[in-house]
């Protein structure tokens, strides 16, 4: 008998040794009996298995030099089957994911409404606000987008002959608030957002605006800062029959963020001045009869003097008619000028730091989207690699089971 | 990951080692064909099997060389792996199938070994091999036949190096007793 010889014949310092040992011994490093029988126990064991088919490892070899080993039996065809569709298995799932993810991102960016809808509410509610001062101040207020109003004024420019009563006010009513008839005040009052370098100019603008629609500019005051807000307020005198241009003219110098119009029906003020002109003039005229008429000396005296008075009452009502046709025929417009920081975020026209501004906002709203989807992604993708990990122990167990004594 | 863990049985390295290309790939087939072969017909005692498994395992580490990670392996090691799963596998099927696996050594190897001077001795290992547990006589085979150190054993397997290192101790001293208990046997006989 030929007894093996081992590195355990003697009893081991330790396995980590012992191993150390056997990989010198397997290795050809560790001479001596023991590391020579470990070797001639490989050997053994090699040789114990059949050697590979010449026939078979020229195929072999020949296949993959050609880069391909397709041609083999049907067992490995079938799991080449297997590993394709767990291929295809994949990229389904890796298809459906990007799907959902570019679905939610549409979804987000459909349901955010666009980078500019700060404007349209800050508008609204600084129209809401004018609306009810209107309502409690008596006057007939209404409020709309700047649109809105450029659109209303260019309706009341188109029917001048509306209210024949005055004609110097009609054209200019708005045309939703306006009736037949009636004698009514416009006023309007527009908030422009600039850069705070910009407020200067544009208040220029705006004056030469007026004096071009032939209105003028009752008063001014801009406030210009190096650093920090400026601002700006005007007060122009516009006539009525312009103001629709007007406002429209103006929200094409600088973004608009707020815009309010009101009517003031004046249609009684209008008709007591006309009544107490009519009243003057018709007393005067009397007057002058009886003037003619009278023979007396105290008499011709008492007349000329009443006749005096009856002038004066005609001049004042004369002034006061005119007043109040002024006051039809004006509308009184406020135009605020800001200028902050967010002043180029809105409005028209495409300048470098608004088109920076928007590409911040894009990518904002991108990265949020991110976000979003990362909250829900992440999760299912934790979900799914825990599924993984699991589904490889699993079948890593089932491997193993092969081994077991069935 | 382990090299033992893809879906495809193919290593999952990453792209950053280098590459086989495909002379080197050459090189290692003439290197580790015969190993391989003789290793799974050792396993499944088989040759149909056997070449079938030994084709795959080619063919799937020649489509993975590209991500082929040599930090975690040497190719030899990805290659044995690779065909361990597939064997493996291969073993369920035919349990599935109640199909008895032959223990039997084919006739050819057989007579081959008949045919060696020192034969006496190949039969009492062959003897002592046969009588392991199959889990023990897979890790004697994979080392030997793989030529695998005890970390790419470890890989392989989808173990632990000191896992694997106490398996594979255990198992090779079961072999040496089976050797010492089949020696006499055979004097006798």
């Amino acid at each position: 008998m030929r007894v093996i010889p081992f590195p355990a014949d003697q009893p081991l310092p330790g396995e980590r040794e012992w191993l150390a040992e056997l990989e010198s011994a397997l290795s050809g490093e560790a001479q001596g009996a023991a590391a020579a029988g470990v070797r001639e126990l490989r050997e053994d064991v090699r040789s114990l298995a059949p050697e590979m088919d010449p026939e078979f490892a020229a195929q072999l070899a020949g296949r993959l030099a050609a880069g391909s080993v397709h041609g083999a039996g049907p067992q490995r065809r079938r799991r080449t089957r297997l590993a394709r569709l767990r291929t295809h298995r994949r990229g389904a799932l890796g298809g459906a994911l990007a799907s959902a993810a570019v679905l939610v991102a549409v979804l987000l960016l459909a349901g955010s409404g666009g980078p500019s809808t700060a404007v349209p509410a800050q508008r609204n509610r600084a129209s809401e606000t004018a609306g009810s001062n209107a309502a409690s101040s008596g006057v007939k207020g209404f409020s709309s987008s700047p649109g809105e109003g450029a659109k209303l004024g260019e309706e009341a420019q188109a029917a001048p002959s509306a209210q024949t009563s005055a004609p110097s006010a009609s054209a200019s009513a708005p045309a939703g608030a306006a009736a037949p008839g009636r004698v009514q005040q416009l006023g309007a009052s527009v908030t422009l957002s600039t850069a705070a370098e910009d407020v200067q100019a544009v208040a220029d603008q705006v004056g030469a605006l007026s004096v071009r629609l032939g209105g003028y500019v009752q008063s001014s005051q801009v406030q210009t800062q190096a650093h920090g807000n400026s601002e700006g307020t005007l007060a122009l005198r516009l006539p009525s029959t312009r103001l629709g241009a007007a406002l429209a003219a103006i929200g094409r110098l600088a973004p608009v963020r707020a815009e309010n119009q009101s009517l003031q029906d004046i249609t009684g003020s209008y008709e007591a001045a006309r009544r107490q002109l009519s009243d003057a003039v018709a007393e005067r005229s009397a007057l002058l009869r009886a003037l003619a008429a009278a023979t007396e000396e105290g008499q011709i005296d008492s007349l000329r003097e009443r006749l005096a008075q009856a002038r004066s009452a005609i001049t004042r009502a004369q002034g006061e008619l005119d007043a109040v046709s002024r006051r039809a025929g004006t509308a009184e417009v406020e135009v605020t000028i800001l200028g902050d920081a967010h002043a180029s975020n809105t409005g028209e026209g495409l300048t470098v730091h608004r088109a920076l501004r928007d590409a911040g906002r894009v990518l904002l709203v991108t990265l949020a989207a991110i976000l979003i989807l990362a909250a829900a992604l992440i999760p299912l993708a934790l979900l799914a690699a825990c599924l993984l990990a699991a589904s490889r122990a699993a079948r890593r167990r089932q491997r193993e089971r092969a081994l077991d004594p069935s | 990951m382990s090299p033992t863990e893809n879906d495809a049985g193919a290593p999952a390295g990453r792209a950053a080692a280098p590459k086989l290309d495909e002379e080197q790939f050459g090189s290692l087939f003439q290197a580790c064909a015969a190993d391989l072969h003789g290793y799974v017909i050792s396993l499944l005692g088989d040759r149909a099997a056997a070449q079938d498994i030994t084709s795959l395992a080619f063919e799937r580490l020649y489509r993975s060389r590209a991500r082929l990670d040599s930090r975690r392996g040497s190719a030899r090691a990805w290659l044995f792996a690779i065909a361990r799963n597939a064997a493996l596998d291969e073993l369920r099927r035919r349990r599935r199938e109640r199909a008895v696996l032959s223990t039997e050594e084919p006739a050819e190897a057989l007579s081959a070994v008949d045919l060696l001077v020192d034969a006496e001795r190949r039969a009492t290992v062959r003897a002592a091999l046969r009588s392991l547990p199959l889990r023990d006589r897979e890790i004697v085979l994979l080392k030997f036949h793989g030529q695998l150190s005890n970390a790419e054993l470890a890989r392989a397997m989808g173990i632990s190096e000191s896992n694997a290192g106490t398996r594979l101790h255990r198992a090779l001293t079961r072999l040496r007793e089976n050797c010492a208990g089949a020696a006499p046997e055979r004097e006798v006989a």
